[in-house]
């Protein structure tokens, strides 16, 4: 076994040493996994930071109720006797005055400005109840204040305000056709709400010409548990034709078909430009094969055996790549890590959101560089361990 | 010296650099070879005799000194017009034939008639007939790999006069192969000199081979000894 | 024999390396075929629009509605030829994840303003205009669900119901709309708004949009004016912009897609311009004494340059012609599939022409080290090598 070993390292320092021989080409390998590595990391960096703040939105114990059927706040209409009614409903949690924990909430797109882009776009203006925020956990003004009841007051999410232009603390901005001031900035555990305007609900409705009506009805549970008991007797009730779930729930289906678009986006693209980098790679180690022909024939004939020689030249690629690989990662993270932007969300409106590289999505962009240097490695290791000793010997 | 030389050397000096130290080569070296020479040119290693083809094919440039070939000075040409000077006047033959593997026989004689303005029929009939000069006829589809050494030199030969060069340069085209085969291809050379009338510069360090020429040039510390025939 | 061959013979002497460089350029290209057919698919909006058209949207944004009455005013306006509107449905057939794009519109004047881009039978148009329940179904539409004309569908809505409390209306299909250009998208169905005004059971006498022609594209700005003042202050105020304009602004809510396709495609490029690149400098200095032999033989500078640059493009074509017909390939079999996101996604002259000039720019850089070299070598040098 000893004498093995010895034979494979010997080998192995063999086809290290030689890199600089071919650094130029060496190094167009290492480039050429690199940015295949970059390439899938950025796209599983874009999608993961995507569904990091739908699924960090909304709790187990929050239930949000909107009309049957609709899939999105945008596309829900509840009225005020169905809100009434549900504020009747079993397993909600009460506030310190003993009222029901609840919201009910208008959901309008108006338009802003992006900042980045100078384009319009759409922003998410929610009314919500007097309890709004407290019946969300983690909530909290970063900045300012609260807007006061049934005035033109908005406070913004964090994420909103560094998006979008005109949002700052003390601004005033054109919401429809009415003036608002913005008096708070608020942090939500960095969920979709950061990406939001909220107003009271009653001054949306009666600016807006929305009386009457809302989009959706928010409950703080007694527990995630209490979910059960609310559904039923909305189910039993004729009147309320509503979808009830969490709101955990809500957010982390509306994440799917976007998060899925850009892995369905990203992953062909990475496995599209890693068979160009195997092409590269593939160059790469019949090269060194070729230009090490001579040494490894020299060694055979000494009685070095053929597996040595194999591994060695499969040691040579898998290095080079996952050198690559590193390089991909590292380059990923530190340009594109907490990389912030947006796009329409399942509300039609813009969802901000920050990408973001996990250590598990590292190790898929390091495993798909060994993959090529494994594959590129392989043919070429072969050749070196089936090469006649006198064809080599003859240089 | 005549008048009617092909070549002619005057004056030249050629020296390299190496590193720190710079070696002469020739130091205002002359020389006239007439139309119709076959000039040997022996000498031990190193003494130059690679160097003086470069020069006369126009490969190398001179220190110092003339070369006229074909009353034109070739010294201090353009690249460009060196190669044309090449393309019209010189048939190079190497020691190691130096054939594109990629190319049949044919095509490897074919090379130079792509720097003429020969049509594609006119082309074939020079190279049949070069093969043919050389005894290859039956060998035109074959590649340098299916040729024995004295085959592919023979290739190189027809290379080297399918364009009806002035002056064949072959730099030992005999060092490696083995008395038979090299006869033979000295025999090629000389029947291309005494028949077809065609100027050689060989340079060779066998005696043997050398006798197949009309006289023998001798090449030490830059300088020309005439072989002397009783030697 | 001529140069060709010769160029030939050199680039396929090694017919592996040659076959991985041609494969790593066709990936790259087939990359840049497919990526490019994205963007323009996701552009042909603002491409396709028409010069005199303007689009009116609610001043809040275009998904909050505007009163049905703006339509016979805007009409009587000066410098509007044609006016006409829509009202987004939200319809879906059977499961909501069956989406179809579906605008209840009023049928002479949405026929007239959008002559240009669709074709539909001059019975099925009549048909359109007389039957309340009528439906015009796009092509590709019609071939996705296999429906014919005098079939009769439901489709639901994801935002509205009817008064008796259905969330769904029936349809008899009259015609099938054909797009009169290329890349004109015809994935979506379109029916009468008076039947879907009378029927829903809210938000009567609003609409979504108008769509109008101005009698000529010079006077789009003041038309744009005229129609923003007239609403201004109402509880009600537009905003006004080209179709070109509205277009682009709506793909842009999407993100930076341009720059996503140009930063990934520039990735592509950059790996095969290393790999390529290196790989003929080493076949260049492997081949130093064959160049070397070819100027002994008296081949001037200029043709052995030509001769490595040769190979070079010869190498990038055949990649990138390959590739961007594997583009080809897959944009079609995609297209169908992703109707509903990209519509029109397909390979144009556009791209191929901006694909050649890539190609040969490839080439071109990928040789010049190497030809730059072959051309500078000294002929004595190379012929002394081993
Ligand atoms: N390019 C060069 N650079 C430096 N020295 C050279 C070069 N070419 C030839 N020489 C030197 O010039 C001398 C003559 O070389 P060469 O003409 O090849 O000799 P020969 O062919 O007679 O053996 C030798 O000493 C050789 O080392
Ligand atoms: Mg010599």
């Amino acid at each position: 076994m000893r004498p093995f070993l010895l034979q494979v390292a010997a080998v192995t320092l063999i086809n290290l040493k030689s890199i600089p021989q071919r650094f130029w080409l060496s190094l167009s390998t290492v480039v050429a996994v690199a940015l295949v590595v970059m390439v899938l990391l950025t796209f599983l960096a874009m999608s993961y930071g995507f569904q990091k703040t739908l699924s960090g939105t909304g709790a187990a114990d929050v239930a949000i109720a909107l009309r049957g059927g609709a899939a999105a706040e945008i596309n829900s209409a509840v009225t005020r006797d169905q809100v009434r009614l549900i504020e009747e409903g079993p397993g909600i949690d009460r506030g310190a005055d003993g009222r029901p924990l609840t919201s009910a909430e208008l959901y309008l797109v108006v338009d802003g400005v992006k900042r980045s882009t100078g384009t319009k776009a759409n922003l998410p203006l929610r009314g919500v109840g007097r309890d709004g925020a407290n019946v969300r956990k983690g909530i909290t003004i970063q900045a300012g204040r609260m807007f006061a009841p049934g005035s033109n007051e908005v406070v913004v999410g964090k994420s909103l305000a560094s998006e979008f232009a005109g949002f700052d603390l003390g601004q005033t901005v054109k919401l429809g056709t009415s003036q608002w001031t913005v008096v708070g900035v608020f942090t939500a555990d960095g969920g979709v709400f950061e990406s939001e305007i909220w107003a009271d609900a009653p001054a949306v409705q009666s600016l807006f010409k929305r009386e009457n009506y809302f989009q959706t009805v928010r409950a703080r549970l007694e527990s995630p548990a209490a979910l059960a008991s609310l559904k039923q007797y909305v189910e039993s009730d004729p009147r309320l034709k509503l979808d009830v779930k969490t709101e955990q729930d809500f957010y982390a289906e509306q994440s799917g078909q976007t998060t899925d678009l850009i892995q369905k986006l990203g992953w062909p693209l990475a496995i599209a430009m890693a068979f160009g980098a195997l092409a590269g790679a593939l160059n790469t180690m019949y090269s060194s094969v070729a230009a090490r022909a001579v040494e490894i024939a020299t060694l055979r004939a000494i009685g070095f055996g053929g597996t040595p020689a194999f591994i060695g030249t499969l040691v040579e690629s898998l290095l080079l790549s996952v050198i690559g690989g590193i390089i991909g990662a590292v380059a990923t993270w530190l340009i594109f890590d907490g990389f912030t932007t947006s796009t329409l969300g399942a509300s039609f409106t813009q969802v901000v959101f920050s990408f973001h590289l996990s250590p598990a999505l590292v190790l898929q962009g390091v495993g798909l560089a060994l993959v090529v240097g494994l594959v590129g490695g392989l043919f070429p290791a072969i050749r070196a361990a089936r090469q006649p000793i006198v064809a080599g010997l003859a240089g | 010296m005549s008048d009617h030389a092909l070549v002619r050397l005057e004056g030249v000096t050629k020296g390299f650099v190496k590193g720190q130290e710079s070696i002469a080569i020739f130091k205002a070296l002359d020389l006239a070879i007439p139309t119709g020479d076959f000039v040997a040119v022996m000498g031990p290693s190193g003494s130059g005799k690679t160097t003086l083809l470069n020069l006369l094919g126009g490969i190398d440039h001179v220190d110092a000194g003339a070369i006229t070939v074909a009353g034109q000075r070739i010294d201090g040409l353009s690249e460009n017009a060196l190669a044309r000077y090449r393309a019209a006047n010189v048939g190079f033959v190497f020691q190691f034939y130096n054939l594109m593997p990629m190319l049949t026989a044919a095509q490897n004689v074919e090379l130079p008639l792509l720097l003429t303005p020969l049509k594609k029929a006119q082309r074939r009939t020079h190279v049949e007939t070069a093969l043919a000069v050389v005894g290859l006829a039956d060998r035109a589809k074959h590649y340098p790999r299916e040729m024995s050494g004295g085959q592919q030199q023979r290739v190189a030969i027809a290379r080297a006069i399918v364009s009806d060069p002035k002056i064949l340069l072959c730099d030992e085209p005999t060092g490696d192969l083995d008395r038979a085969t090299a006869d033979e291809i000295l025999g090629v050379l000389q029947t291309l000199n005494r028949e077809l009338g065609k100027t050689i510069v060989m340079v060779t360090h066998d005696p043997a081979a050398a006798r197949y020429a009309k006289r023998t040039l001798h090449l030490d510390k830059g300088q020309f000894f005439e072989k002397d025939l009783a030697a | 024999m001529n140069d060709f061959v010769l160029v030939f013979k050199n680039l396929f002497r090694r017919k592996l390396r040659a076959g991985l460089m041609i494969f790593s350029i066709f990936i790259a290209f087939a990359i840049f075929g497919v990526l490019a057919s994205f963007e323009r698919a996701f552009n042909a909006g603002q491409e396709l629009a028409a010069a005199d058209r303007l689009v009116t949207v609610n001043k809040i944004n275009f998904t909050q509605p505007l009163p049905y009455s703006y339509y016979g005013r805007i009409a009587g306006m000066e410098g509007v030829k044609r006016v006409t509107f829509a009202n987004w449905f939200g319809g879906y057939y059977q499961d909501p994840k069956q989406f179809l794009i579906t605008f209840a519109v009023e049928p002479r004047s949405y026929m007239d303003v959008m002559a240009e881009e669709f074709d539909i039978a001059p019975d099925a148009q009549a048909a359109f205009v007389r039957t309340r329940t009528a439906a015009l179904v796009g092509e590709t539409v019609a071939n996705k669900y296999g429906w014919k004309v005098g079939d009769r569908v439901p489709l639901s809505s994801s935002i509205f119901s009817q008064k008796n409390g259905a969330r769904s209306w029936d349809f008899d299909v009259v015609g099938i709309i054909k797009p009169k250009k290329p890349l004109i998208d015809t994935n979506f169905v379109l029916f009468q708004y008076e039947y879907f005004n009378e029927t829903r059971s809210f938000a009567k006498d609003t609409i979504g949009w108008l769509v109008l022609q101005t009698t000529s594209p010079a006077i789009n700005d003041k038309v744009i004016k005229t129609i923003d003042e007239t609403f201004a202050n109402s509880p009600f105020e537009t905003a006004t912009d080209t179709e070109k304009a509205f277009n682009k602004a709506f793909m842009a809510q999407l993100g930076n897609i341009a720059l996503i396709v140009t930063l990934v495609v520039g990735a592509a490029f950059v790996t095969i311009l290393m790999i390529v690149g290196n790989t003929m400098m080493m076949a260049i200095r492997e081949r130093s004494r064959e160049i070397a032999v070819l100027k002994a033989l008296g081949f001037p500078g200029g043709r052995v340059l030509r001769l490595v640059l040769g190979e070079t493009l010869l190498l990038a074509l055949i990649g990138g012609l390959a590739g961007l017909g594997a583009a080809a390939l897959v944009t079609t079999a995609m297209r169908e599939s992703l109707a509903n996101f990209v519509p029109g996604l397909a390979l144009n002259a556009q791209i191929v022409v901006l694909a050649l000039a890539l190609m040969v720019a490839l080439g071109l850089a990928t040789g010049l080290m190497p030809a730059v070299n072959a051309l500078r070598l000294k002929v004595a040098a190379g012929l002394g090598r081993g």
